[in-house]
């Protein structure tokens, strides 16, 4: 083949530009760590980013959720301890003042069985931030007043424990300190207690006995579902923050460079690039003017 | 008996075809990086008829023959329809390559958006009445819309950007048109009065190889020189005839030019994508091909979803207790929704028109409802697939096209190479041949003179003879 000047001229000024791109890539995916910029880059790739990138972000905000709804079933079923606790103490009162004869005992009893009831009504009147635990949907506001009526819904909240998939996130108060639904109201209880004690009827103070009893077990049930919804909500932390992890790490894999190929790809690139000059170098000084005298 | 004028009169022939030739190689080397010059070659022959001496012939030196141009036909052929293509694939990668709307981590961009929206709703589902986090979730939805108006005004940007790139080119393309006609005139011309143009013909050729480059035209000789034929036939150069390109806004492609020809006193005829190649076809392609495509789905995506999340919303409460709002305002159709969607003026206004609430007695703690517009996150859209899914999709489909466009480049870009190597391994200079080929010529240049001296010297001899 005839090999003109402007042919070696137009060849080693490509094969110049092409290693210096090449040298160009090479330094941005060293520097950058990025390997898929543009979907033109690794277009599978970049698709698969947008799905990763959403499934991650999705993952993530399920277990920042999940972990607050757990949170404020914690402060709920602090509070349903409480009132469990609250009641045991009225039981046990309710089992002396029902043995005992004494008039001023009871009166004295009566104002203590007040202090419960209203220690068990700041106890249901909770929250958390700006929010009431035990009002069902109406949480803007306390759900209790002070002689125990209930000024909340039968809502439960519920919230995303998988994509799609929810979990009670609140307790119903009406059912567990109300009563709706064939239970005892223990706010009534023990307002009723309260009113036996001071007027000392003893009838009235055994009568509260068994609502007293069923009350605890109404709590205890409750907590018990308070702590079921706890563990699927801490169990959506675990996975949730594991799917994110494992979305994090297949979009690593897909557009991050991995760095021995990066800096390897550079070695070369910064070779070819050196070779390129030296040998373009070389070749411009042979010519025949070089010889003509 | 061949004289000694004779012998003078042919080294003087013989000087001036060295001469010739001298000049010749001193002109290619003057055009050695002119681009589209093709080498030329004095060629001498021997003066005829040779005079007859007794029983033999004496030659009369040498003469300039003609002076030729290295070309090859074959090749010449086949360079046009490269240069074309690889121009084309060129601007397609390039077009394609510096729109970075759809860059699938970008801050900001539609993906990290849709993200962001769904992660703010979650939030929000937690604690429905909580105003911060409802400000926060319009925010997001905001941010939401925005994404969309600024991916496709980004994708449409560049589209207008394309058509400045047809446009700009036009001008050039008519004055290489014109430029093309004219030469074959003069050509035509040159060849009447005989010998071959040489330079003219370079003209020509360089201005066809640029009409390749920018709009993929291809050559076809005819008698009256070379006719440049677009793609499909249609013909923008005939003999001394040239037609002009022109561009007017195209409303059935939402404003983006078309480009149309024209031949003296005939109306303009619009040309389809097709028939144009090289840069400007390239532009065109990216223009009206992946772009527009993107464009398209990107519409059809912020239709659905927008629809989507609309059709749940509306069947929710906000925290006055009033129901079927939209939350985002879209237009009636999927086309240019993209560029309206925006999230509706009344939740704009008031965070608490957000429909969180399934109920109207459930405010303000109810989230059903913001579960519900949670759930349109896997909801199939006209697509077949979800919201993420089908921008997933439309990511990699414009990526497809990005790398097959970068591919095609690469792929054409060596065939031009390897054709304008062998061009230019046929045509081009190379200074080491000229610089012996002048060697050779003051060679014969000197000898040549040597033999005026000596038929000189032979004819003062004759003349010093004295006759007694």
């Amino acid at each position: 083949m005839r090999v003109t000047d402007q042919a070696t001229f137009n060849q080693t000024s490509t094969d110049i530009a092409r290693a210096r791109e090449r040298l160009q890539t090479a330094t941005t995916v060293s520097s950058s760590g990025v390997r898929v910029t543009h979907p033109g880059d690794d277009p599978g790739a970049a698709g698969l980013l947008v799905t990763v990138n959403a499934n991650q972000a999705r993952f993530d905000a399920i277990q920042k959720t999940a972990g607050q709804a757990s949170d404020e079933l914690a402060s709920a079923d602090g509070a349903l301890n409480a009132v469990g606790n609250a009641l045991t103490r009225a039981e046990e009162l309710t089992v002396q003042m029902a043995n005992s004869t004494n008039a001023s005992g009871r009166a004295g009893a009566a104002g203590e069985v007040q202090s419960i009831l209203n220690e068990v009504v700041a106890a249901l009147n909770t929250r958390v931030g700006n929010r009431y635990l035990f009002g069902g949907n109406v949480d803007n506001a306390p759900p209790f007043d002070a002689t125990g009526n209930y000024l909340g819904d039968d809502g439960v909240r519920r919230v995303e424990i998988a994509p799609g998939v929810t979990e009670a996130a609140s307790v119903r108060a009406d059912v567990a300190v109300k009563g709706a639904s064939g239970g005892v109201d223990i706010l009534s209880t023990l307002s009723a207690l309260a009113t036996a004690l001071t007027a000392n009827d003893q009838s009235g103070i055994q009568a509260a006995l068994d609502p007293l009893s069923q009350g605890i077990s109404q709590v205890a049930q409750a907590r018990t579902a308070v702590g079921n919804s706890m563990n699927a909500f801490d169990t959506a932390v675990t996975v949730g923050q594991a799917a994110r992890d494992d979305q994090k790490k297949v979009a690593s894999d897909l557009s991050e460079a991995d760095v021995f190929e990066a800096a390897t790809n550079l070695a070369a690139a910064q070779q070819a690039l050196e070779t390129s000059l030296a040998a373009t170098a070389q070749g411009f000084r042979l010519s025949l003017l070089n010889f003509l005298k | 008996m061949s004289d000694l004028l004779s012998i003078m009169s042919a080294a003087s022939t013989s000087l001036a075809a060295q001469r010739a030739v001298t000049a010749t190689a001193g002109h290619n080397i003057d055009n050695a990086n002119t681009p589209g010059y093709a080498r030329q070659r004095a060629e001498l022959a021997t003066v005829l008829p040779a005079e007859q001496v007794n029983g033999g012939f004496i030659g009369g030196g040498a003469r300039l023959e003609t002076v030729s141009q290295s070309r090859d036909r074959f090749l010449e052929a086949q360079i046009p329809a490269a240069i074309g293509s690889a121009a084309q694939s060129a601007e397609e990668s390039s077009a394609l390559a510096s729109v970075s709307a759809l860059n699938p981590s970008a801050p900001g961009g539609l993906s990290l958006s849709l993200s962001g929206f769904f992660t703010q709703l979650r939030a929000l589902s937690q604690n429905a009445g909580d105003p911060g986090l409802r400000q926060a979730a319009v925010a997001s939805a905001k941010s939401l819309a925005l994404s969309f108006n600024q991916t496709r005004g980004a994708l449409e940007s560049a589209r207008s950007g394309l058509d400045q790139t047809v446009s700009g080119y036009l001008p050039e393309v008519n004055t290489l048109a014109q430029t093309v006609a004219d030469l074959n005139r003069q050509i035509r011309a040159a060849r009447a009065s005989g010998g071959q143009p040489n330079d003219l013909l370079d003209a020509r050729q360089k201005a066809v190889d640029r009409l390749s480059e920018l709009t993929g035209a291809t050559q076809v000789p005819s008698t009256e020189g070379v006719n440049v034929v677009l793609g499909g036939g249609v013909g923008l150069v005939t003999g001394d005839s040239a037609a002009t390109l022109a561009v007017a806004p195209d409303l059935a492609n939402a404003g983006h030019v078309a480009v149309s020809l024209t031949w003296k006193g005939a109306a303009p005829t619009t040309l389809s994508d097709s028939a144009l190649g090289g840069t400007i076809g390239g532009a065109l392609s990216a223009r009206d091909g992946a772009l527009a495509t993107a464009v398209s789905r990107i519409d059809t995506l912020a239709y659905d979803f927008a629809t989507a999340a609309n059709t749940v919303h509306q069947n929710g409460f906000g925290l006055d207790g009033s129901g079927g709002r939209d939350l985002f305002t879209v237009s009636a159709t999927s086309d240019g929704a993209a560029r309206s969607i925006t999230v509706s003026a009344e939740v704009l206004a008031d965070p608490g028109a957000l429909a969180a609430a399934s109920a109207s007695t459930g405010v303000p703690g109810d989230a059903q409802n913001l579960l519900a517009i949670i759930g349109t996150e896997s909801q199939a859209l006209s697509a077949g697939t979800d919201v993420g899914a089908t921008l997933s999709s439309i990511t990699a489909q414009f990526g497809a096209a990005t790398q097959r466009a970068s591919a095609s480049s690469e792929q054409d870009a060596a065939v031009k190479k390897n054709l304008t190597d062998l061009r230019q391994s046929v045509s081009g200079v190379s200074t080491d041949e000229e610089l012996i080929s002048m060697q050779a010529a003051q060679r014969a240049y000197e000898a040549i003179a040597k033999v005026i001296q000596t038929s000189n010297e032979m004819m003062q001899t004759l003349l010093s003879i004295k006759t007694t």
